[in-house]
Order: C-alpha cells, then structure tokens, then sequence
C-alpha cells in the first residue's frame, strides 16, 4: 500500500457542474419515459397501439398550428406554476393560486370595461396592475393570516378559493352581469364584451399559426416573468433570504432575518403573478369574463411546479410539456379510440414517476456530494499536513501498524 | 489466525473478528484492510477523527453495507451479514445516534416490536420479560412509561433493551455519549460495566477521549480509514490517542493569553423569561471570557437565545456598552456587535442547503457592502470574501460552491467562526462551540475564541464541557435551573464548580 492510497485525486468539476444541472432534467426525462410506457400499456387495454396514440399526440402539438395551441395552453400555466414555487421556496404551500387569478380576473374585467378611455397598451397594462393588485388582495389574507396568528396557509387558501369562486358568480350576476342587448336570451352568463383596446395581440400569426390557436404575447410576458423570479430568487436579497427561510429557518432567523417580513412579500408576489394566469383567458381567447368558469389553472399549477422542480426555468419547459399532453386530449378524440381521460391518467402518472425518480435521484447525488466532498476534505487535510512538515509524524504510526500487519 | 494476534494476551477467544475489511465508495475508501477483534466481555473503544472510518465499519458489520474486501468470522466461522436481520440473529445488535423508536408506544411496545409472536399481543407478559431484562442490567426504566415522556438517557436505555431482547451478544454504541448530560454518561456507564460483567461485547464509538479511558478496555485507533494502532487506557494517556487520531499532537491546554480586562461590554440584570430565565445577572468585561457551566437543559440555551434577539425576555435589561438590547430584533443586535456561536449549528448556524459563499453572508447580506438597490446581491463581492475567510479560517473545502451540508462538522464550526468573528464584534457568544467536533478541531475552535479575548472583545463562554470552561474561562459562572449559582476563579477546585452545577450555592445577585 502506498501512502498516497486514500489521497483521491478531485474530479473534474467540468464533469461535477454537468452533472448537477443535468440530474434534475435527466431525472424528469426517465419519468416521462415510465409515464409513457405504463400509459402504453393502458392504451393497449383499450386495443390500441400506443405508437398510433402517441404519434398523434406528437403529431397534433407538433405540426401545423400544433405549436401554437400547446403554448397558448402553456402561457397561464407557467404563471400559475411561478406562483406556487416562489412560496414553495419560502417553504409555504400556496393551494390558493386558484382563488387569486379568480378575483383578479374580476378586477381585471372592472378595469377592462371601465377604463376604455385609455389608449391601447396603456390599458392592457392598467388591466394587467389590476390583476396583479386583485390577486395581491387575495393572497395577503392567508400571508397575513399565518404570519400573525400562525394559521396554516394551507387551510386558509383552500377556504379563500371556494370564497373567491363565490366572488366571481356574484360579480358576474351583479355588477359585471351583461348589458349588451345584443347579447340577448341564449347567452351564457357573461360579462360585456370588453373594448378592444383591452384585447392582447396575437402572437401566433408572427410563426403562421392561425389565429385560433390564441398564441398572444402574454407568452412573451410569461417568459420575462419567469426569468425575473429566477433573477428574484439567484440574485436579489429577498429570494435569498426565502431559500434560507424554506431551507433552514432557525439559521435564517439567527442570521436575522424576518421570517414574517419575507413570507408576506412573498405571499403578496405570489398573489400577483396569480393575477396573470387569468388574463390569457380573460384579454386573448375570450373578451369577456365569463360565468362558471372553472379551469382550475391553481390547481395544475402545483402540478406544473413540482414537475418543473420549483425552478423558474424548469417551470417553462414542464408548462409546455402539460400543454403537448393536453393538447393531445384533441388528438385522442378525433384520431383513435382512446378516450380523452387519458391524457388526465398520463399526466398524473407522470407526476407519480416525477415524485419517485427525483427523489430516487436527488438522494444519490446528495449522497455521491457528501462522499466526494469527504473524500477531498480528507485529500485537503493530508496535504496540509505534509506542506505543515508533520509528515513525520504522521507516517511513524502507519509503520507501526503494517509491521503489526504482517506479523 | 488468531493465535498470533492474541498472543500473549487474554485467553478468551475472540467474539468476533473482522479481518482485511476493505469497503470503497465512490472515490472514497472508507475502510482499508482493517483488522479488528472483539471479544466477550470487553469494552472495545473504537475511536477516531470524523470521517476516519468507525461508523462505516460498524455498519459492515451490522450489515447495512457489504465489505468490498475481507471477511467477518464469528467462532472461528466466516459469516455474511447482508442485512441488520442477520447482524440480529447472529446476536449483533446497534445502538445508532439518532433513536429508532416509535415515540407514542410504551417502552415495553418498543422493545418488542417486530418480535411479538403470534397474533394476539401480550403486553402484560412483555412487560414483564422486560422489567426483567432492565433488573437483570440495572436499567432504571419503566416498561409501561411512554417513549415521548422520556429523556434522551432513557430513551437510549430502550434502544439498548431492544438489542438486548433480540439476544445481542455484541452491542455496537455509535457515539452513545454525544447526546446524554454528563450524569446520564455516568449512568449508562454503570450500565455498561454490568454488561460487560455479563459477558457481553460492547464496541464504544466515540472521540471523547476521557470517556474512553474511563470505560475502554481495549482501544483501536482508526484513522483515514486505517487501522493506526490498539491498545488498552493502562498503556495510553489523551495526549497519545488524540495525537494517534490526528497524526500530530494536540494541545488540551492552551496559554492564555495575558489580558487586563477593560470596561463591562455585555450587563445583564435581572433577565426573565419563558422557559428557564428565572432572574440572571451577570457581566463580561473586554478582553474577557466568562464561562457558564452547567448542565445541559438549565437555560443555557434560553439565555444565549435571549442574548441575540431569538427571545424575547419578559423582563430585566440586556446592556451592551450600555445600550439595551432586550426586545430589538436579531438584525439591530447583530448590528450593535454581537455575534454569535450557536449550540446547534444546523438549526440555528448555518443553512446546509446553500453554499459556503451564500451561507458566508447571512447575517450580513443587507450590509450595503454586500447587497444594493432593490436588493441586489453583489455575488462577486460575497464570492471574494468567502474566498477569503476560507482561506484565513483554514475551511477544507474543494470550492466556495459546494454546499455547507457536505462539509464535515469541523469545518461547518469553522465556516460559522469566520462568519462571525469577521464582523469585528463587540461581544462574542459561544454556545456549546465545539459541541460534536473532534479533538484537532476542537484546539481550533479554542484558538479562535482565545484570539477574540487578546483583541480585547468580550466573550460570553457556554459550555456543559468543564474542561472547556476550564480551559478558556477567566471567570466562571455556574447556571443551574435558569440561575446563576456560583463564581468561580478560573483555578477553582472542579469539585468546587461542581456544586454550582447542582444549585448548591444560591449565591444573593451581586450587580
């Protein structure tokens, strides 16, 4: 044995780097590949072949104005998705994504129809501060709430979401409720058509998509959104604080940190993007607000975020993939004989495989750092000891022991 | 095989031998070609830095990991162990650091659990087979109290009950004294000596190296994964094993430095509060350090926390150089000078999933060094002082990107030392600073802080260790029951401080 045989030698941190960034995709991409195959087996139960159901799910996102209808699906999801990881961050579970865009879109809607005065872009952004200020309202009840009596947000936002589903019926039975008389007997329930200059441009017809597809330029704004709350969280003290705040809070509160201070803006930055996620329904596809609507966008976005891993970036790429799969429901429908539920069942197996896989893999990269980081600690230590000349002393022992060995 | 090992020694055959045990992780070996005997009715002292190999290859044996190399013979016979259920059936049994145990079951429900047999459960016979088995090794426990009602001693009792139910021959402590207070230690000692009475092996983990001289009968000594030598307390002092576990020797005593304390920095009078604050006064002057011994759990931890802003005292004044602080945040304490060594680093030091340069600036990352308009962080910035206060605070670390969580517990208290003393406090509080750390980062530990007092700031010395507050303190103060019970000159009798540690001398607040 030679002296040098625990000194192992730091691997490329190149290597390290790649792996760090890619684990988390390469984990998501195993989950999908067993979402696929134990959905493949469904899809035979049902006599067909998942090479057909599944090439035309691709084929019907994919080709066409396909690409236009997956990311008009995606565009709320990715604000919705935001939402819940920047509180999942600061260790809270915000389930009231749902009942913030609901009451922005009231909000909204009051401004869309009550500030037509205003020129073009200028009232889409006023419509947009409405939004966020509605949602703003909406999530500052459960932040407030828990940071002063310490009532679980969990429970709270549930309760805010069947309030705000309420909210929106009276609103759109009362002050919002139709007076166009055009709008006549066989009508759904609705509000006013809003005025145009309400209305976001679509974006579609740039990549020549049709205007059907409802591609508008809230996608762009989705992205600048996302990238500001990456920049929020990697740069800027507040998200700083609430990874410390979700990660260790002890540490965090030693360390000075408000740990109400941050849940709250947090709660109230969460509770704006809420606000958008209604706006692609609300200024691109519809141009009113209707009545009953339940999309539960909320909802999916907890989905969306867990599969995007919390990450702002991750967080764009699992919306687009939620809105290939939903857009596949169309495919199911009109090409095989497979029913649309199935792309419902797809999607929660690939959320059960994301659960399994990431943790699988998360534990083993843990483990793998833990091991290389002792292995260079130790690497570390024995050099310093011989640049420190000790090693004298430091070989005298081993001596003793091989002779031992060998007796 | 063995009769050349054993030679000349005891006649008993050994217990169980490990031999040539070899195990590699991934670009670590853990465990090199080491040789180990245990033998029936001994205390065997397996004692090494962190990382230096003794709960791997405790694990090997209990059969959590496979050996790459070697084998493990029992009786003459090799066995495998491939599982803890085969380590338990060939009479090996473990005592982890952190418990296993069903906290809203009684203890006799604990102990066996798993091994209940047949299909209606007799908890009245448990009960008593397990007042036996406790009689029988003088466990003072109660077969029908509740895990949660239970004290970590106690607690760790049933850990052992349940080995000893399992019919373990081979008891395996992983560290067994790191979370009792020095009286519990005493007692599971006793504990220990009529197991060994009974003929039972016990492998004692541990880098406490008074305690192992006290309990051991045989010592091996591993380091980097190496078997660096065996021997017995008769033969060996703590100055040889620490140096034998480090590989340089290692100074328990340091010099103090010589320092004419200057004006009171740190008043505190008449301090209540929840929990255990029952009226504490007490003073800490520059260039001095004042220790507070005590038992674990008599408002050491409720008076540090007071101290930095994370509780709010319900009365009594907390002056620095005359400024109060009782009632301000953490934020407006920090900023006044104070810093701050907490008991527990994990909870209250550092954030392990983060970075060494993010965790380097908590606490001071809204310091418009460090952070600016609208929040910005000035990454390059905090990326060159934690290249720094790696380097001057000697942090074994690959980079300044990896996360705290993966350093080992030395180096994490040498990542929150230079946290905190970089902020050139007024007043330094150390709560159980070395609490967990091996000897070499121990002397570190004691260095940096005797540093603080020859610049002339103040340091406020927790400790349950007396050696420590021995070893640091010019004046002691003894805390018992959220009061302070004595002052002791740094050369009092250990005796002497000992009463103050129990409540015995109720001395009248002196301000």
């Amino acid at each position: 044995m030679s002296d040098t045989g625990d000194v192992i030698a730091a691997r490329p941190s190149v290597g390290q780097r790649l792996e760090n960034s890619i684990g988390p995709l390469l984990s998501l991409l195993v989950a999908l590949a067993i979402a696929l195959v134990a959905g493949g087996a469904i899809i035979i139960g049902y006599g067909e072949s998942p090479a057909v159901v599944y090439g035309a799910i691709l084929d019907f996102a994919l080709t066409g104005d396909g690409p236009g209808y997956v990311l008009a699906i995606a565009t709320p999801l990715i604000f919705s998705a935001l939402a819940v990881a920047i509180c999942f961050k600061a260790g809270m579970f915000n389930i009231g994504v749902e009942g913030q865009y609901l009451v922005a879109m009231v909000t909204a809607t009051w401004a869309a129809l009550n500030l037509g005065f205003l020129p073009g872009p200028a009232h889409v952004a006023v419509i947009l501060l409405f939004a966020m200020i509605g949602g703003m309202i909406w999530a500052a009840v459960p932040g407030v709430l828990k940071v002063t009596t310490g009532a679980h947000e969990v429970v709270i936002t549930i309760m805010m979401n069947g309030i705000a589903i309420s909210f929106v019926n009276w609103a759109v039975n009362n002050p919002l409720k139709f007076t166009e008389a055009a709008a006549g007997t066989n009508v759904d329930l609705r509000s006013d058509r809003f005025p145009d200059t309400a209305l976001i441009g679509d974006l579609g017809g740039l990549f020549g998509y049709r205007s059907a597809a409802k591609m508008s330029w809230l996608l762009i704004l989705a992205i600048v959104v996302a990238l500001i709350v990456w920049l929020l969280m990697k740069r800027l003290r507040l998200g700083y604080e609430a990874r410390a705040v979700g990660s260790a809070p002890g540490s965090a509160r030693a360390g000075g940190v408000s740990i109400g201070a941050v849940q709250i803006k947090l709660f109230l930055i969460s509770g704006a993007l809420a606000g958008f996620v209604g706006m692609q329904q609300l200024l691109a596809d519809k141009g009113y607000l209707p009545g009953n609507y339940l999309a539960q966008l909320g909802f999916t976005g907890i989905a969306v975020a867990f599969l995007g891993q919390n990450n702002a970036i991750g967080i764009i790429f699992a919306a687009v993939l939620w809105g290939v799969l939903s857009r596949g429901e169309s495919a199911l429908q009109i090409r095989t004989d497979v029913p649309r539920e199935f792309v419902i069942i797809l999607q929660g197996i690939l959320i059960l495989a994301v659960v399994i896989v990431y943790q699988i893999a998360k534990r083993r990269l843990a483990r793998r750092q833990l091991q290389r980081a002792g292995a260079e600690e130790r690497a570390l230590e024995a050099a310093a000891a011989v640049a420190a000349g000790t090693a004298a002393t430091v070989s005298e022992p081993d001596n003793g022991t091989s002779d031992e060995a060998n007796a | 095989m063995m009769d050349d090992h054993g030679a000349g020694r005891e006649s008993a055959p050994p217990l169980v031998v490990l031999e040539k045990i070899t195990k590699r992780f991934p670009g670590v070996v853990a465990n090199e070609a080491v040789d180990l005997e245990l033998r029936a009715g001994e205390v065997h002292a397996l004692i090494g830095e962190n990382g230096a190999g003794k709960s791997t290859l405790m694990q090997v044996l209990y059969g959590i990991y496979p050996p790459d190399e070697g084998r493990i013979l029992m009786g003459g016979n090799e066995v495998r162990v491939t599982s803890p259920r085969v380590a338990i059936t060939h009479g090996i049994g473990m005592v982890h650091q952190h418990f296993v145990l069903v906290d809203t079951f009684s203890v006799t429900e604990n102990v066996i659990l798993g091994e209940e047999g047949g299909r209606i459960l007799d908890v009245g016979a448990g009960h008593e087979e397990v007042a036996n088995l406790a009689r029988r090794y003088g466990f003072t426990v109660r077969p029908s109290a509740v895990v949660e009602d239970l004290s970590v001693g106690e607690q760790q009792r049933v850990e052992i009950l349940k080995a000893l139910y399992r019919g373990a021959e081979l008891l395996i402590l992983d560290e067994p004294t790191a979370v009792l207070t020095p009286g519990e230690s005493k007692e599971l000692f006793e504990n220990l000596r009529l197991l060994r009475e009974a003929g039972k092996s016990i492998v004692f983990i541990s880098h406490k190296l008074d305690e192992v001289l006290e309990i051991a009968d045989r010592i091996t000594v591993l380091r980097r994964g190496r078997v660096v030598g065996e021997t017995t307390p008769a033969r060996s002092s703590k100055a040889k094993l620490a140096e034998m576990m480090v590989g340089r020797p290692v100074l328990f005593r340091l010099d103090k430095p010589e320092v004419e304390p200057g004006e009171p920095v740190l008043r505190v009078e008449h301090l209540l509060g929840e929990g255990k604050l029952n009226g504490i006064s007490l003073e800490v002057r520059a260039g001095e350090i004042v220790g507070i011994a005590g038992v674990d759990g008599n408002g050491q931890s409720e008076l540090s926390e007071a101290l930095i802003g994370l509780r709010q005292p319900t009365a009594g004044s907390i002056l620095l150089d005359g400024d109060e602080l009782a009632g301000r945040p953490v934020q407006d304490i920090r900023n006044a000078g104070v810093a701050y060594i907490p008991q527990d680093r994990h909870e209250q030091g550092l954030v392990l999933d983060m970075s060494l340069w993010e965790n380097v600036v908590l606490g001071r990352h809204d310091d418009p060094a460090f952070s600016g308009a609208f929040g910005v962080l000035f990454i390059k910035k905090i990326r060159d002082l934690a290249e720094r206060l790696i380097r001057k605070f000697d942090v074994r670390a690959r980079s300044i990107a990896v996360k705290a969580g993966t350093l080992s517990g030395g180096n994490q208290q040498k990542l929150i030392l230079a946290r905190e003393l970089e902020t050139d406090p007024k007043l330094l509080i150390a709560a159980q600073p070395t609490r967990g750390l091996d000897v070499g980062a121990i002397e570190f530990v004691w260095r940096q802080i005797l540093e603080q007092k020859a610049a002339g700031r103040a340091v406020l010395l927790i400790s349950a260790e007396l050696d420590e507050i021995y070893a640091l303190s010019d004046r002691i103060l003894t805390m018992y029951e959220g009061r302070i019970t004595g002052e002791y000159a740094p050369d009092a009798a250990p005796e002497d401080v000992g009463v103050g540690m129990v409540g015995g001398a109720i001395v009248e607040e002196a301000s």
